[in-house]
């Protein structure tokens, strides 16, 4: 398309459709792009494509069977969605979860968030060409996968928490297993640092690329590492804090430029960050029940229902009807790996959710894509992509 | 400022009534007219700024028990970004004759997404929106199928992606550019669609 610029100038732009598969855009998304050269001089973009109604799909089950549809969401921490989703319907009842449960659920997020963050910084690496940092990631990755399968019994997708507790209680061992997996991630932070910190290709990739201010981030409403990148100290753990975050000893990582290499930075220390918060919570696991009792919440165990009627009853109708949450709406916000993965929740008191909306981190961030990219290269648009982390599962529910 | 005042002061000012269904915190019903107002004074006027708009859920209460009034609600959520954390709600009710709510998206930046997808998936009409199209749904697809009267089993046979030549001129003309020549793929052919496909 021919256009004048402001200059009076007359250019020669090329619109180019990257997208919606493509090997650097992990996940269905799609921009086009007017090129003028290597330059992009404007961008818009379109999602939807990974778009399966999860709200739709939701209002048709019982609120228990929302849980597996929440792995759905950032598949990188299935573990985290279902605890934020799980969290907001216990609010909703107002009670108090036991110590253990408490604990464990701050151990398996932190292990998420370590898992998702390892996960952005390996794909980010990849796209710009670099391929060991994926393999040293992707190392203590496995162990926490490896993890997952003995405590849920499923590697990506693992529903473990249940609205009043837990899937089920930690197995033997578990405690060694997350030391273990700490230490590797360690060793792996050691090694990935070395790879990246004065790496000048990396750093010629990545410093400086798709900066965005403080201001225009928090307009578009961006939440987690990516905002934090740009120099924001707000973190939901601390803000409005849960599961008693604010008690253990740990710093919210800030970063200055909000450039590319930021954004990584920020989630390679907040790892550091989350093996400090689960060495202090596995000191803190004392053995206790992980559910609470209360029939009408929480499911009661096979044990009972084989042993009395009240037992029995409680499992028929908590699977049959589902569980009455109380009559209102109400929404709460979670501190996830990509930033507030929030659930506007909308409930009349039947066993069955009547609305519920998800507030998912990823599309405010890919919201404002056009403007870190535009002015920038071609080549970058994908290292800005990486670095966003953008999840299409979440991104299109 | 806590919640409760920053309710008062929407309260006084806007005539907002506190809703009753929100038990855990603090959501203020206000009328259309006063959307935009309301949204500017929690934005820019209140001593809490609430400078970030955290969500914008769409509510039909067609199938909703003992429900009165008009079917549909936009939900808004703010919060502060500084700690504490505070955080309050909007509600705007729609009646069905009208769909119409004034956009917030000239407030916040990421509104315009947001509105996008509570008009793709019930077919309320933002007014002053920029460029109020589907988000979610494909560009071809016909009906809200978040409104509680769209079967979810039904199936819908979509073949074209969007057309994003038309938005992307938009968008450069957004930044100073002035569009002379247009591209020839903006005017759909024929032949880009298949067989028994809807022609959006």
């Amino acid at each position: 398309m021919i256009v004048l610029d402001k200059n009076g100038e007359k250019l020669n732009l090329m619109p180019l459709n990257v997208g919606p598969s493509h090997p650097a855009t992990h996940g269905c998304l799609r921009f086009m792009a007017a090129m003028d050269g290597e330059t992009i001089v404007a961008s818009v973009e379109e999602i939807g494509y990974l778009h399966r109604g999860f709200e739709k799909m939701v209002e048709r089950g019982t609120w228990q069977q929302v849980v597996p549809y929440t792995d759905r969401l950032n598949y990188c921490s299935a573990i985290m969605n279902n605890i934020a989703y799980c969290r907001a319907v216990e609010n909703m009842f107002g009670v108090e979860l036991p110590e253990r449960t408490k604990v464990l659920r701050v151990i398996v997020n932190e292990l998420s968030r370590i898992n998702d963050h390892f996960v952005c910084v390996a794909a980010a690496f990849q796209d710009l060409g670099g391929t060991t940092p994926f393999m040293y990631a992707f190392n203590p990755r496995e162990e926490i996968m490896c993890i997952w399968e003995k405590l849920t019994g499923a590697r990506l997708t693992n529903s473990f928490a249940r609205i009043g507790g837990l899937y089920r209680d930690s197995y033997e061992g578990f405690e060694q297993d997350v030391l273990a997996a700490l230490d590797s991630t360690e060793k792996a932070l050691k090694d990935l640092h070395a790879c990246l910190d004065r790496n000048r290709i990396f750093l010629d990739r990545t410093v400086g690329i798709g900066k965005i201010s403080a201001e225009r981030a928090i307009s578009y409403g961006w939440t987690g590492p990516c905002l934090r990148a740009s120099g924001v100290a707000s973190d939901l753990r601390k803000d409005e804090p849960y599961y008693d975050y604010e008690t253990y000893d740990w710093e919210v990582v800030v970063g200055t430029q909000g450039d590319c290499n930021d954004r990584l930075q920020v989630r390679l220390a907040e790892i550091e960050e989350s093996v400090k918060i689960v060495r202090q919570a596995l000191k803190r696991l004392t053995p206790g029940p992980v559910d609470i009792v209360d029939p009408r919440i929480r499911v009661p165990a096979h044990k009972l229902a084989y042993q009395d009627m009240e037992g029995l009853i409680g499992r028929f109708k908590s699977v049959y009807e589902g569980i009455r949450v109380p009559e209102g709406e109400y929404y709460c916000g979670s501190e996830c790996a990509n930033g507030e993965l929030g659930f506007t929740i909308v409930s009349d008191g039947s066993g069955h959710p009547y609305r519920i909306k998800v507030r998912p981190p990823c599309l405010t961030q890919f919201a404002a894509f056009h403007e870190l990219v535009e002015g920038g290269q071609l080549a970058d648009s994908m290292a800005v992509l990486s670095g966003l982390n953008i999840i299409a599962g979440e991104l299109d529910r | 400022m806590t919640a409760e005042e920053i309710f008062a002061c929407l309260e006084e000012k806007f005539g907002a009534k506190r809703e009753t269904l929100d038990k855990w915190g603090v959501t203020a019903v206000v009328s259309a007219a006063y959307l935009h107002n309301a949204v500017e004074f929690l934005k820019d006027g209140a001593d809490a700024k609430f400078d970030m708009l955290v969500d914008i859920a769409g509510i039909d209460y067609l199938t909703y028990p003992n429900h009165e009034g008009p079917r549909f609600a936009v939900s808004y959520s703010f919060k502060t970004v500084a700690a504490p954390c505070v955080r309050v709600r909007l509600k705007v009710l729609v009646g069905e004759d009208s769909l119409k709510v004034p956009t917030i998206s000239d407030l916040y930046a990421n509104a315009n997404w947001y509105e996008r997808e509570v008009y793709d998936q019930f077919g309320i009409v933002f007014e002053g929106h920029p460029d109020l199209r589907r988000l979610l749904n494909h560009v071809e697809f016909v009906g809200h199928p978040l409104r509680k009267d769209y079967p979810a089993q039904k199936r819908q046979w979509l073949s074209t992606n969007d057309y994003l030549l038309p938005t992307l001129e938009k968008r450069l003309e957004e930044l100073g550019y002035r569009v002379l020549q247009r591209s020839k793929e903006v005017e759909p052919n024929d032949n880009e669609f298949l067989e028994g496909s809807v022609k959006a």
